[in-house]
């Protein structure tokens, strides 16, 4: 398990647990980010675009630090 | 249905809903702020079968878990407790259907209200070129809601969709069909029995809502509502968080785990989707838009062209606006028997109104491009890109488009500034946002330079004059960025928004919705802005008109060269004060005609050319600034036999106008957009302070050198 940050370019990832503040774990949550969620990292350079289902989301690096996964590859 | 219903458009960000909502209402629409904030409120009309239903486009929200004001006003109307919404008969919950479960957790908690709804599954077409089919009966079934699919572009879809609506019988859906955790349910009711329903006033269908919401948050933290009981509320929150702990859950995720399980059910046999992992055109477009390097790259280059369009495209409309105004003034001017009603009309009320809509083009093409960049689905990429900068100056990434917009008119990018969803974000990008170079500034700058910095070549292809103007503008980008900086110091810090933000696939933008927003956005530039500014114009045109001065005494007290407009002015309201205020501008280097200038200035930038060609008693036709320069530069003071502009004079005026907050439109929409006088007093205070003390060291220093 490790954060998002650690991440390649096109890596399958499952969303372990989300380590961030009550406000922005929901807000993650409610755009597909939840833990269990599958996706695709899209670029990974200091900010991280992450595709969960249809949803590509742009998840600034200091989030993303706080974001742990697992690699699927 | 044949009575008449308040119909409720919901949905997240990006799923067509305005689309939906023009197509549904068509012309029949108003656009007003909700009643002491700046959310817009949207409301139309529709006729189905004959029938006149009310239509409401509540604001985007990705949950009911309301987090920004729009999105507490979007829950607070479902739920009927929001004074200023009635509650809906029908609510049509817009989804996109490329991207189906995680639209769906918003469903399911409308669901929960127990509402009568529909699902609007939108964009399938889209869907369908995905390679996703959805099975709109088996989704009908596992939701236990009627659901439509439509393409909301094409007109059957809004036919099929008004077929729909005018021939269902509103039901209920069936609530907390996800909740099958027997921990969570024992949880929420107690929440509610010990505590919602006997010491709060929450209406019934958003209790489990909101016990929902205060087990998963474990405090009160960020509810709009003030209970009395809140000490009694803890306890039982606490309580409640137990039990699902005590069974090894996580009070904080297990409802939002639920939900999603409970959709992935859902969707299981209702949608497919049969291509995966194919690269697709924004993949590709991606890879470059948003790349480290070429990102900021391709970002400048966008706005390049875009500052550029705005400037050329809007000459010849501003040109002709101009034309327009000086031909009315001129026409009332002889229509009316000369007098003050006259007066008033032609130097106050249309001055001062063509002052304002001479902006009116940059301002309409500036929206353009920016809904058919936030259309194509690029400003989200725009700020992603800009973040890191942004954020290390105390901004965030969404200012960037703002700021820029501000090299063409502060007000625009005022406007703009919406985006940002952080209150305190929006306020300081609003607040530095006037210190770009904005368009009024420019034929101040070019009369100045034009007439004081030699055209000396520096560094073999540029010439000094060309370095000085550059360097205004730089100058105001690094003021913003300081003064950004020491706001984020000072303002209550508060909870810091990471950059989250969705990235949605790029497409053609929706023209019409384009069209209707830029047109939207100059509408109410012309009557909020309008209102304030002819008021000010009048005030101005009243203190630089009076007292007057009869014939006989210009002839008998005025200095030989002068004409009886420069002697009217410096004996006028404005004239006078300028005399006042002499000990405290002195320093700066200004005299009195300058002086004048500036106080007219603060109305607009630009009228500092204008009221110079006054005082200079110049037979103003057509802008003729050689002629002022030539003036300027020979004007010599009658006291000290000095020359009235040096160097330093000109230095320390350009300084004040690339600082001070001379512009009443900005006031006026900065009243507007923060819905309180407390902000542009602020601005324009710490804006002219710093202005004066930048300006008396220049000119203190620029003399002794």
């Amino acid at each position: 398990m490790y954060p998002l940050t650690l991440t390649k370019d096109g890596e399958r990832v499952e969303v372990q647990s989300l380590n961030c503040q009550h406000d922005d774990v929901y807000r993650l949550n409610e755009m597909g980010c939840v833990q269990g969620a599958k996706g695709t990292i899209i670029s990974n350079q200091d900010n991280v675009i992450l595709q969960v289902g249809e949803t590509r989301l742009a998840i600034a690096g200091n989030l993303a630090k706080s974001i742990f996964v697992t690699s699927l590859n | 249905m044949k009575t008449p219903l308040t119909i409720a458009l919901v949905g997240n960000p990006n799923t067509g809903k305005s689309t939906i909502f023009n197509a549904l209402t068509g012309l029949r629409q108003k656009i007003a702020n909700y009643p002491g904030i700046t959310v817009e409120r949207k409301v139309g009309t529709a006729i189905i079968n004959g029938v006149l239903h009310k239509v409401v486009d509540l604001p985007g929200a990705y949950s009911l878990n309301y987090k920004k004001l729009d999105e507490r006003i979007a829950y607070e109307a479902l739920i009927g407790s929001y004074e200023h919404e009635e509650s809906p008969d029908l609510v049509l919950v817009v989804a996109d259907a490329t991207n189906l479960d995680r639209n769906l957790f918003l469903v399911t908690q409308i669901i929960d209200l127990n509402l009568p709804m529909v699902l609007v599954l939108n964009m399938m077409d889209e869907a369908e070129g995905k390679g996703i089919s959805i099975d709109e009966k088996a989704l009908e079934q596992n939701l236990g809601i009627p659901v439509v699919a439509i393409s909301a572009k094409q007109k059957e879809s809004i036919e099929q969709l008004k077929h729909v609506i005018g021939s269902i019988t509103p039901g209920r859906s069936t609530p907390l069909k996800w909740l099958t955790d027997s921990n969570l349910k024992k949880a929420s009711e107690l929440v509610i029995s010990e505590w919602i329903e006997p010491y709060t006033d929450i209406p019934e269908r958003a209790r489990t809502i909101e016990a929902l919401r205060l087990i998963s948050e474990g405090e009160f933290i960020g509810a709009f509502y003030t209970f009395a009981e809140v000490e009694k509320g803890k306890k039982v929150i606490a309580k409640a968080r137990a039990i699902i702990e005590q069974n090894g859950g996580n009070p904080l995720a297990t409802e939002v785990i639920q939900r999603y399980d409970f959709i992935g059910e859902t969707t299981l046999d209702a949608a497919v989707q049969n291509s995966e992992n194919k690269k697709t055109l924004t993949d590709r477009i991606d890879a470059f838009v948003t790349h480290k390097v070429f990102g900021p790259l391709i970002f400048t280059f966008v706005l390049l062209v875009m500052f550029q369009s705005i400037f050329s495209w809007s000459a010849p409309f501003m040109d002709f606006i101009d034309l327009v105004f000086v031909g009315a003034a001129s026409w009332v001017a002889n229509a009316l028997p000369p007098g003050m009603l006259n007066d008033l009309l032609v130097e106050g009320v249309i001055a001062g109104l063509g002052g304002v809509i001479i902006f009116l083009p940059q301002i309409i093409f500036l929206f353009l491009f920016i809904y058919v960049l936030e259309g194509t689905g690029y400003m989200a990429r725009a700020a992603f890109v800009m973040d890191g900068f942004m954020t290390k100056v105390g901004l965030h990434g969404r200012s960037v488009v703002p700021l820029m917009s501000g090299f063409a008119c502060a007000i625009p990018g005022i406007m703009a500034a919406r985006s940002i969803e952080n209150w305190r974000d929006r306020i300081i990008t609003i607040m530095v946002l006037p210190f770009m170079a904005c368009s009024a500034r420019l034929p101040v700058y070019a009369l100045l330079i034009a007439a004081f910095v030699p055209s000396t070549t520096v560094l073999g292809i540029f010439t000094l004059q060309g370095v000085t103007f550059f360097g205004l503008y730089i100058f105001g980008i690094v003021m913003a960025v300081l003064a950004a900086a020491v706001m984020k110091r000072i303002f209550p810090t508060g909870k810091q928004t990471p950059f989250i933000m969705e990235l949605p696939s790029y497409k053609m933008p929706k023209w019409s919705v384009v069209v209707q927003n830029t047109l939207d956005r100059g509408r109410v530039f012309v009557v909020e802005a309008g209102k304030v500014i002819v008021a000010i114009s009048i005030i101005l045109w009243f203190l630089a008109s009076f007292p007057e001065v009869g014939s006989e005494e210009y002839e008998t007290n005025a200095l030989p060269t002068e004409s009886i407009e420069s002697y009217e002015l410096r004996h006028s309201f404005a004239g006078r004060f300028g005399q006042i205020i002499e000990p405290a501008i002195e320093p700066l280097g200004f005299d009195w005609k300058i002086r004048i200038g500036l106080l007219t200035s603060f109305a607009a930038r630009e009228v500092m050319v204008g009221t110079l060609s006054t005082i200079y008693s110049i037979e103003d036709d057509g802008e003729d600034i050689s002629t002022l320069k030539e003036k300027l530069i020979n004007d010599i003071n009658p006291e000290t036999g000095q020359p009235v502009f040096s160097l330093a004079t000109a230095l320390s005026l350009m300084v004040f106008f690339a600082l001070a907050m001379q512009c009443m439109s900005t006031i006026a929409i900065v009243r507007r957009e923060t819905n309180s006088w407390k902000w542009p007093v602020a601005m324009f205070t710490y804006m002219t302070v710093l202005a004066y003390l930048c300006s008396l060291i220049t000119y203190q220093v620029v003399r002794v050198l």
